[in-house]
């Protein structure tokens, strides 16, 4: 098997440049950054031995999409690719998928989670109507008060002799049944140690006499946190009402609710629990999900333009944290379109915006830069005719020729005249498109497409044009509110991408934490199972009719 | 197959070009790379399955950007149906009702099947059983592209 092979085989290390990656198929493949190739070869010395392709056998064709620029020039790569491609396809649960994985239903790169502890049986607790016990999949149980709508791990202590007399009718149809499967009784004490987590079906009645044990050596009573349990308030009334049908709804809500009892439950070394997954952290709320996901793409600077697979393929993002904010490839996708629609709106209003732009400001600067006195029109055309603005068909050739001309004919001022121009130029901007908040380099078209701006050296005209500002007045109030308003959004921007950074850190330290308490528990739990395994050892080797006279008098 | 592009003698694509040119280019060298991978082990059927497929996600790419996103110009998406770089006769097909999701223009031609009727990978998801739902049709590769699917 794969898993036993992967344990053992250690890989040769990576030739520089390149990184590892898993593809969202769960392949691993290879990227190197500055060739920009990848490959499902693992890129390694050449005296290092053949690595099997990364992939499994049962990928399919379409997955084979997910890596972009295979190099099939590369022979090695060839065979690999072709190794399996020729594979037969038995993939059952594959999405049919017509051409391209993200067109429909995708990849299904989560792994299953973990199983859950559920209910599965209840019986009422006679003589406390509202109260049930509650037998989950694990073995656990809890009680659960119908009409309260609470449940607590720990049983309370006025249900205590109520559910002592459940369990021993229970061991009686245990012995009575041991009588009657004599195989079943033989295989009992050689049954192997303490039960896995990972072994779902507990069916076994043995779990349950485990837990019968466990009441009856007394260790609720020993535990000493009888007061913390339980707020008996909870408890007085409990007996006021009738029993209430307890719907698999129900259930599943109680488990939920369970999960926050869980801290206190586990601390007591009560309580087994296997909400694995994180859901003690509190989540992401949906929007932060989609924020941050769409955080991650305009931070690595995705082209909105580029198709989601290609995206996928080159795997830059599908190491970043942010990645699996979102729970499914369908979800991503989605945040993707939606972040790419807006980005490719946003760039066509930025270039119409450009385009605006008047192109004589190009050709000023141009000139600014370029232009001498040595040079005639025809030689200067000629010489950089290859520059946009010289072809830019908006401008008539007679135009620049014009200001050419003029350009050269100010280049023989003096610096006081040129600034005195500039200074008149200035001076005729109103307002409300020249203020104390302009800034040179925001200047109105009106400055821009003046040759007398230009016609000073860049330095000691920004020197000017920054000392003239300094001492103009506040804008006219409606266009300085507009600024104002763009400042406070892109400051209520930054806040929110704060906050919503700071729950992903957050989620991700408590799941880190979770994993942690899990960890522990289970050491916990197992040893307290291989305890109870000897317990119930001992209990079974009472025999059956030890056992029988012990519970007679009950009977009688 | 699309030209290499363009050289500085042939009029410049449409504006919005270098917005997608990367992009195109990736989808070429696959292109390229299909073309030339070695064909002796594999079904000869298949051999041309990643050159379906490839000119089908380009086809759907600029398809997408072009009435989907509308981020590309009618003059850049003429353009590049001029150029080769998109299908346009299977993109036609795409506007129509029931073939909105279609991999490729032989799948749905009658003649050349055994049974007289389109391709296998026509017949919508739910209308199979069991293992056929895993078939893959022999002249594209395609798994499935009815509309419902
Ligand atoms: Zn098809
Ligand atoms: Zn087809």
């Amino acid at each position: 098997m794969q898993p036993a092979l992967k344990s053992t085989y250690k890989a040769p290390p990576l030739l520089p440049g390149w990184t590892e990656h898993k593809a969202p198929t769960g392949h691993t493949y290879y990227y190197n950054v500055e060739t920009k190739e990848s490959t499902y070869k693992r890129p390694v010395a050449t005296a290092a031995p053949p690595t099997a392709p990364a992939a499994s056998p049962a990928s399919s064709f379409w997955q084979h999409q997910a890596v972009p620029q295979l190099n099939l020039s590369d022979p090695n790569v060839a065979n690999a690719f072709m190794s399996q491609y020729g594979q037969p396809q038995h993939q059952p649960g594959q999405q049919r998928g017509g051409h391209g994985p993200g067109q429909r239903g995708g990849f299904q790169a989560r792994p299953k989670p973990q199983p859950v502890d559920k209910p599965r049986s209840k019986v009422a607790i006679p003589g406390h109507e509202p109260w049930i016990l509650v037998y989950t999949k694990y073995g656990r149980r809890f009680a659960y008060n119908s009409t309260k709508n609470t449940s607590y791990w720990r049983i309370p202590e006025k249900l205590m002799p109520a559910i002592l007399e459940l369990d021993k009718a229970r061991i009686r149809q245990k012995a009575e049944g041991i009588e009657s499967d004599q195989v079943a009784a033989s295989e009992e004490p050689s049954r192997p140690a303490a039960p896995e987590q990972q072994q779902k079906d507990y069916d076994s009645s043995e779990y349950e006499e485990v837990e019968v044990t466990d009441d009856e050596d007394g260790e609720r009573e020993d535990d000493g946190h009888a007061s913390k349990r339980q707020r008996t308030e909870d408890l007085e009334d409990a007996e006021n009402n009738g029993p209430v049908e307890f719907t698999e709804a129900d259930i599943a809500a109680q488990l939920a609710a369970m999960g926050a009892d869980y801290n206190e439950d586990y601390e007591m070394g009560e309580g087994y629990d296997d909400y694995g997954q994180g859901e003690a952290a509190a989540p992401l709320s949906e929007t932060d999900a989609r924020e941050l996901f769409k955080d991650m793409l305009s931070d690595f600077n995705i082209n909105p333009y580029s198709p989601w697979d290609i995206l996928l393929e080159q795997g830059k993002i599908v190491d970043d944290p942010r990645y699996t904010v979102l729970p499914t490839t369908k979800a991503r996708k989605e945040v993707w379109e939606e972040w790419s629609r807006v980005k490719i709106q946003e760039l066509k209003e930025l270039r119409q915006k450009q385009e605006k732009k008047d192109p004589r400001i190009a050709y000023f600067a141009m000139l600014q830069e370029k232009a001498t006195p040595k040079l005639y029109w025809a030689e200067f055309k000629r010489k950089f005719k290859r520059e946009d603005c010289m072809k830019d068909v908006k401008m008539a050739d007679k135009d620049r020729e014009k200001w050419y001309r003029e350009y050269i004919s100010r280049l023989k001022l003096p610096q006081s005249a040129l600034k005195s121009d500039l200074k008149k130029l200035l001076e005729s901007v109103p307002l409300s498109q020249l203020h104390n908040r302009s800034s040179t380099s925001s200047l109105p078209p009106a400055v821009l497409t003046d040759l007398r701006y230009w016609s000073l050296d860049t330095k000691s005209r920004d020197e000017f044009v920054e000392g003239y500002i300094a001492g103009l007045g506040p804008p006219p109030d409606s266009t300085g509110q507009q600024g104002q308003e763009e400042d406070e959004a892109t400051a209520k921007a930054k806040e929110e991408r704060r906050k919503r950074e700071k729950a992903l850190q957050d989620r991700e330290r408590a799941v880190q934490e979770e994993k942690h308490r899990q960890e522990k528990k289970l050491q916990f739990e197992r040893a307290r199972l291989r305890e109870e395994e000897r317990e119930l050892e001992r209990a079974m080797q009472v025999s059956k009719k030890g056992l029988q006279s012990q519970l007679a008098p009950q009977d009688a | 197959m699309p030209p290499i592009r363009p050289s500085s003698k042939r009029k410049p694509p449409p504006d919005g070009f270098s917005d997608i040119e990367e992009d195109l280019l990736i989808f070429s060298n696959k292109m390229k790379d299909a073309q030339n991978a070695p064909s002796d082990n594999i079904p000869k059927h298949q051999a041309q399955w990643p050159i379906f497929q490839i000119s089908h996600q380009r086809s759907r790419y600029i398809y997408e950007l072009y009435y989907e996103k509308e981020a590309i110009s009618r003059q850049l998406y003429d353009w590049l149906l001029k150029n080769n770089y998109a299908d346009a006769a299977l993109i036609a097909k795409w506007k129509k009702q029931g073939y909105e999701k279609l991999c490729c223009l032989r799948c749905i031609q009658t003649k050349e099947t055994n049974f007289n009727s389109t391709c296998v990978c026509r017949v919508p998801r739910a209308q199979m059983k069991g293992e056929d739902r895993e078939v893959q049709c022999v002249s594209c590769g395609c798994r499935g592209c009815a509309s419902t699917d």
